[in-house]
């Protein structure tokens, strides 16, 4: 039974270390932060860390953050685990690495969806995640359109801001169910990477109306990034 | 060529009728054909501007005229014809203007090289990591020069997106010896061909640092490597300044990199890059002092 979800997206520059001596977004990993803290505050006995990666399957729950591929020489300047980390996708890792900064302890499980996983798929992982436990939380990993500006990394795409604006609009009313109409043809096209995360998320709701918080919505590198609260009920 | 990819010493590079030494670093002066490149944009987009600017890089000390007519940039497309009229008919009046300089087309299209070739360029600078495989044939067929380049498997004119490498050094050296095999293979003469890294083509700036850190494992090649740094987005995030302040950091790079032993070296700013390579190059002992007295008299 899924008690509460949230959103968040999965930029690199979430990780600290990889924007060099500017924090460069510090609000957003505020609002990150704050997102997972509320998550867990009405203690779950279970937090299921979903992300958009190539292959949908499970992770080991104790799976780490890697930033070598994307920086190599932080390598060596990370901590290392006493036992040989798992390595696991960037959306899970950060995922992960949040719930570690908010102190949750307890059961995680880490997920990822493929990019290319249709709409009932990834509806049916979510139901299948929500009941995994009593009380589950989910923690979506998920990124808006990268289209939204001439400097954004896919250069402009006018159809990306009524994308995320739909995807915003969606979240922020607690109606998740219409995220899963949203056409992944289109959103590949918008390098929307997070819509099958988003389609997770619709499934574990099944149905329920949340309460949601929007606690970020802003795209200062032409990449959507939405940070949200949910709450289901009760 | 053989397929071993051992070690091997660097050797006389040839482009048009010129043959250069290792011991001779080369700057490539760059000239623009573009309305909206990204470092002073439009400067030379007017033909008599654009020889004015041949003119200078080679006053300069340019080896070789880079002439580009799309932008690495997203933006609005060009398509090949428009890329020939910005290119084509300007490389053949560099010619006529200059019989014996050496010139490359920035280019990734086969079509372009093609008219290129025919109007007397030398040397075909596909930075895009050979998205157009027939652009070694033209090479081959012309007999001119071929830059294999590192892109991250990125198609031109895309801007890197959470790029991701397990060994971005490993992955520059697979791609780009893949491509200078293969030109051998299809018949590019083999002193004409040249690697590159293609900083910040689908890399990040940890990406570009990592691939100038460790350039020494690309010269140990053997290939012939030339680097494009000049005011490059990877310098401006390291030091947080506009394009039009990156010149000390490009120069930093260029230093390194000419101390790892690059061969060629893409510039906006031909002067200041001629005397830091020459100054390395000095130091590396290539290369004579131009006139020493200094207690010597």
């Amino acid at each position: 039974m899924i008690t509460s979800a949230a959103l968040c997206p999965a930029p690199p520059l979430l990780a600290r270390e990889l924007t060099g001596a500017d924090p460069v977004v510090p609000a957003l990993r505020r609002a990150c932060l704050d997102a997972v803290a509320a998550l867990i505050a009405d203690g779950p006995d279970l937090v299921a860390v979903v992300g958009v990666a190539g292959e949908t399957r499970a992770w080991p729950p104790d799976g780490q953050l890697d930033l070598s591929p994307y920086a190599p020489s932080l390598r060596t300047a990370q901590p290392m685990p006493a036992s040989a980390p798992a390595w696991v996708p960037l959306p899970l890792g950060l995922g992960a690495r949040l719930l570690d900064q908010a102190g949750y302890q307890g059961r995680r499980e880490l997920q990822s969806i493929s990019d290319d996983e249709p709409a009932a798929a990834c509806a049916a992982l979510g139901a299948r995640l929500a009941g995994a436990s009593a009380r589950v939380a989910v923690l979506v990993m998920a990124d808006g359109t990268a289209r939204r500006g001439l400097k954004a990394p896919g250069y402009l795409d006018e159809r990306s801001v009524p994308f995320d604006a739909e995807v915003e609009r969606a979240v922020r009313a607690g109606d998740l169910t219409a995220l899963l109409t949203l056409d992944p043809v289109l959103a590949q096209e918008l390098m929307a990477t997070g819509r099958a995360g988003w389609q997770v998320l619709a499934g574990a709701m099944n149905g329920v109306r949340p309460a949601a918080e929007i606690r970020y919505c802003d795209d200062p590198f032409g990449v959507a990034y939405l940070v949200a609260s949910l709450q289901a009920g009760g | 060529m053989s397929d071993a990819r051992g070690p091997r010493a660097q050797g006389l590079l040839r482009i048009g009728r010129a043959a250069f030494p290792p011991s001779q670093p080369l700057i490539m002066g760059i000239v623009n054909r573009t309305p909206d490149s990204f470092f002073r944009p439009g400067l030379t987009w007017d033909e008599p501007a654009a020889m004015a600017r041949v003119d200078q890089v080679i006053a300069e000390g340019a080896d070789i005229v880079d002439v580009g007519g799309i932008p690495a940039a997203p933006g609005a497309e060009v398509d090949v014809a428009e890329e020939i009229r910005r290119t084509a008919g300007f490389i053949g009046a560099v010619r006529s203007r200059y019989p014996d300089v050496v010139i490359s087309v920035d280019t990734w299209r086969h079509g372009t090289g093609r008219a290129a070739c025919e109007a007397g360029a030398d040397l075909l600078n596909d930075s895009w990591g050979g998205d157009d495989e027939r652009l070694a044939e033209v090479a081959a067929e012309f007999g001119v020069g071929l830059v294999c380049a590192h892109a991250g498997r990125q198609r031109p004119r895309t801007r890197p997106f959470r790029v991701a490498y397990a060994d971005v050094m490993a992955d520059v050296l697979d791609h780009t010896l893949r491509l200078a095999e293969r030109a051998v293979s299809v018949g590019v003469p083999p002193d004409r061909i040249i690697i590159d890294a293609a900083h910040d083509f689908g890399k990040n700036t940890w990406h570009s640092l990592e691939v100038t850190r460790r350039l020494a494992e690309m010269t140990e090649t053997g290939w012939p490597v030339l680097v494009s740094l000049s005011n490059k987005d990877f310098v401006g995030e390291t030091l947080d300044l506009p394009p039009e302040q990156r010149l000390p950091g490009t120069l930093a790079a260029t230093s390194v990199c000419a101390w790892l032993g690059a061969r060629i070296f893409r510039a906006h700013q031909v002067t200041e890059s001629r005397q830091v390579v020459d100054m390395v190059s000095a130091i590396r002992g290539d290369r004579p002092p131009a006139r020493a007295v200094r207690g010597l008299a």
